[in-house]
C-alpha cells in the first residue's frame, strides 16, 4: 500500500536550536497520532510536511508530493487546522469558511453550500452568520475545523485540536474526529500533548522528543499481541525473583509506590509468576491484570529517549 | 419523514472538484472588494473620489460651448487635449485622494492578518506569498483604476459625444493607458507595504499620512536649501506629476526629466513588493513559531 506521507532523514533548525533531528518515517492510510512533551518539535514537522517551513536537508513526499517543490499540489489535498487562534475579522463564519473554501478551487456556490454544511456538522449551525471575532474559544475551535473539512481533503492535519475547549466540547472534538475518521478515504494527522485525545481517536502513534521520532507504532497491537500485563506488590528480597523473570523473558517496570509492573509474555501462563516467587522465597501481595496505557508508552519512550541523551 | 441532519448523517464527502487556477487569488480580490464597499464611511469616500471626474466633466462641457466666453482661459487648456488629462490624471487633489482611499482601505489588508493571525489560513490553501500580495494588490487596484482609468476613459468618451470628433492624440492615448496603472501601483505598494509594519489598522493609516506629508516637506524643504529640483522625486505628489508631464508629452513641473520620475516610480514601487515578499515571509515566520 502507497504510503500517504514519507520521510528521509529531516533536519530543521531555529537559528542554533535543531527543532527536528534526523526525523524518517513513513505513515500508511489512518489516523495517527503526534505525540511529544511541550517543545518537542510536533507543530514544526507538521509545518515541514503543510510545506509551511523548508527542511534544512532531507526529502519527504506527502500524497506523493514532494513537500520541498509542489508545495501548492499538496495545500490543495490537505485541510489544516492550526493550533493558533487564527480568523478573518468582520466575517461572518458561513462567509469566511466559504471563502476558504473557494482560496482551495471551490467554485464559489458549491463552497457557499459547503460551508453552510460543513458547519452544521461541527455544530456551528445556529451561530454561522455570527461574526468570528465575537466566537468563545471552543466555537473558534469548531470553526477551524470547519474550514479544514470545508474542501474534503485527503489529509487532514489537527494541531491540539481541543486546545481551549471545555469537556462537553472537548468531547463533541473527539467525537467528531473519530467520526471524520471513520470515512475511508480520509486520513488525519493529530498532534497533541493530551495522552487521552490521542488515545481515543489514534490507533497509530509517533512520539517526538527534543526533535527526534522516539517511538513509532500500533499502540493497540504492541502491547495486546505479545504480553499479558500484571501489576503486582511484593514482601521479601526481590532480587532473585526479579533475575528469574527476566531470564524468563518478562519485563518488570516499577512505578515507584511498591508497585511492579510485569510484562508476561503471552505464551507464559499467569500461574509462572507465582511458581517463580514462591521458589525464590518471595510473598506476591497483590496481583492484579492490567491494561497497558499510552501514557505507559509515552512515559517510557520519552524516559527512554532522556537516559539515551544523558548517556 | 424528516430529513436526516448532516450531523446525524456523519461527516460526507463533496463529490465536487477542485478547479485549481493560476488566479488562485481571485476570491481575495472579490471578497476585499465586497469588503470595502461594507465599511462605514465607504459611500462618502468613493463620493469623494469621483468629485474630480465631475469638475473635469463640467469641464468638459464648458469648453464645446463657445457662448461661455467668460471660460475662454479654462477653454484653451481644455483644448489641450495631453495637457488636460495630465492634469485631471496627476492632480494632488487625486493623488491626495489615493493617499486617503489606502488609508482607508489599504490599512488594514495587511495589518489585520496579522493582528488575527490569518496567515495560517491562507497558507493552508494552495497560495504563495506572490498570490497572497497579488490578491491584496488587486483589491487597491481595483479602486485605484476605479477612480482614475474608468474616469478617464469616460471624460474621453464624453469629449468625443460634446465635441463630436473621434480623435485622439497618441500621447493622450498612450497616457491614458500607462499613467493609471502606474500611478496605482506606486501608492498600493507604498500603502501595502505600509500595512505590513503594525498589526494595528490604526497606526497605519497614522503612517500613510505621515509619509505622504513627510515626504512633501523633506522634499520642499531640500529643494530650498539646495536649489534642486532633483529632490521633488521625494514627494508622492511632485513624482507623479512630473511623470505625468513625460508620458502626456507636456511641459514638465520641475527642472528634471520627467522619465527619471518615471524609472524611480517603478524602481520604488518594485522595491516595495520585493520588501513586502520578505516582509510577509518574516511575519508568517513569527506566527508560525507563536512569537
Amino acid at each position: 500500500m502507497e504510503k500517504i506521507i514519507e520521510l528521509q532523514n529531516i533536519n530543521f533548525s531555529y537559528g542554533a536550536f535543531k527543532a527536528i533531528d534526523s526525523v524518517s518515517l513513513g505513515i500508511d492510510r489512518g489516523v495517527y497520532g503526534l505525540l511529544g512533551p511541550n517543545g518537542a518539535g510536533k507543530t514544526t514537522l507538521m509545518k515541514i510536511l503543510l510545506g509551511f517551513l523548508m527542511p534544512s536537508s532531507g526529502s519527504g513526499r506527502v500524497l506523493g508530493f514532494d513537500i520541498t517543490t509542489s508545495q501548492k499540489a499538496v495545500r490543495e489535498r490537505i485541510g489544516y487546522m492550526p493550533e493558533t487562534d487564527c480568523l478573518m475579522p468582520e466575517m461572518d463564519a458561513v462567509t469566511l469558511t466559504a471563502f476558504l473554501g473557494e482560496l482551495s478551487g471551490m467554485p464559489k456556490q458549491e463552497a457557499m453550500k459547503r460551508a453552510h454544511e460543513v458547519l452544521y456538522y461541527v455544530g456551528l449551525e445556529e451561530a454561522r452568520y455570527r461574526k468570528v471575532e465575537t466566537y468563545s474559544a471552543g466555537m473558534k475551535q469548531r470553526l477551524k475545523l470547519a474550514q479544514a473539512l470545508v474542501h474534503d481533503p485527503k489529509l487532514l492535519f489537527l494541531d491540539e485540536p481541543s486546545s481551549g475547549m471545555d469537556p462537553q466540547g472537548r468531547k463533541d472534538m473527539l467525537e467528531l474526529i473519530k467520526d471524520i475518521a471513520g470515512k475511508e478515504n480520509m486520513n488525519i494527522i493529530i498532534s497533541s500533548h493530551l495522552l487521552p485525545d490521542i488515545e481515543s481517536t489514534c490507533r497509530h502513534v509517533i512520539i517526538l522528543n527534543q526533535g527526534r521520532m522516539v517511538f513509532e507504532q500500533d499502540v493497540t497491537a504492541n502491547h495486546t499481541k505479545k504480553f499479558n500485563r500484571f501489576e503486582i506488590k511484593l514482601k521479601g528480597k526481590t532480587d532473585g525473583f526479579f533475575n528469574r523473570l527476566k531470564s524468563a523473558n518478562c519485563t518488570i517496570q516499577s512505578n515507584n509506590r511498591g508497585l511492579y509492573t510485569i510484562l508476561l509474555p503471552k505464551e507464559q501462563a499467569p500461574r509462572d509468576l507465582f511458581k517463580i516467587a514462591l521458589e525464590s522465597r518471595v510473598q506476591i501481595r497483590h496481583f492484579q491484570q492490567s491494561k497497558a496505557t499510552l501514557e505507559d508508552t509515552f512515559v517510557s519512550a520519552v524516559g527512554a529517549s532522556h537516559d539515551t541523551n544523558d548517556n | 419523514m424528516t430529513q436526516m441532519t448532516i450531523r446525524e448523517k456523519g461527516y460526507h464527502s463533496w463529490d465536487g472538484q477542485l478547479q485549481p487556477s493560476t488566479l488562485q487569488w481571485l476570491p481575495m480580490f472579490f471578497n476585499g472588494i465586497k469588503a470595502a464597499f461594507k465599511k462605514k464611511f465607504a459611500k462618502g469616500v468613493f463620493i469623494f473620489c469621483v468629485i474630480p471626474f465631475f469638475v473635469f466633466l463640467i469641464g468638459i462641457y464648458v469648453s464645446t460651448r463657445p457662448e461661455l466666453r467668460m471660460m475662454r482661459e479654462i477653454v484653451r487648456l481644455l483644448n489641450d487635449e495631453p495637457r488636460f488629462f495630465n492634469i485631471f490624471l496627476t492632480n494632488g487633489t487625486l493623488t491626495f485622494m489615493f493617499v486617503l482611499l489606502g488609508a482607508f482601505m489599504g490599512a488594514e489588508l495587511i495589518s489585520q492578518d496579522v493582528k488575527f493571525n490569518s496567515f495560517p489560513l491562507y497558507f493552508a490553501r494552495p497560495l504563495d506569498r506572490k498570490d497572497y500580495i497579488f490578491g491584496k494588490f488587486s483589491i487597491l487596484m481595483f479602486y485605484y483604476l476605479l477612480f482614475s482609468l474608468v474616469p478617464g476613459i469616460l471624460l474621453f468618451i464624453f469629449k468625443i459625444i460634446f465635441t463630436g470628433k473621434l480623435a485622439i492624440g497618441f500621447n493622450t492615448l498612450l497616457g491614458l493607458i500607462i499613467v493609471p496603472p502606474v500611478v496605482a501601483f506606486y501608492i498600493a505598494s507604498i500603502v501595502l507595504l505600509l500595512s505590513s509594519f503594525s498589526r494595528s489598522a490604526r497606526h497605519v493609516k497614522i503612517f500613510i499620512f505621515i509619509t505622504y506629508f513627510l515626504t512633501q516637506g523633506i522634499s520642499e524643504l531640500l529643494v530650498e536649501i539646495f536649489d534642486s529640483s532633483y529632490f521633488h522625486l521625494i514627494s508622492i505628489a511632485d513624482i507623479i506629476k512630473q511623470m505625468g508631464t513625460f508620458v502626456f508629452n507636456v511641459a514638465p513641473e520641475h527642472r528634471y526629466p520627467g522619465w527619471l520620475s518615471l524609472v524611480v516610480m517603478i524602481v520604488l514601487s518594485l522595491g516595495a513588493y520585493w520588501l513586502l515578499y520578505h516582509r510577509i515571509g518574516k511575519l508568517e515566520a513569527q506566527i508560525e513559531s507563536g512569537n
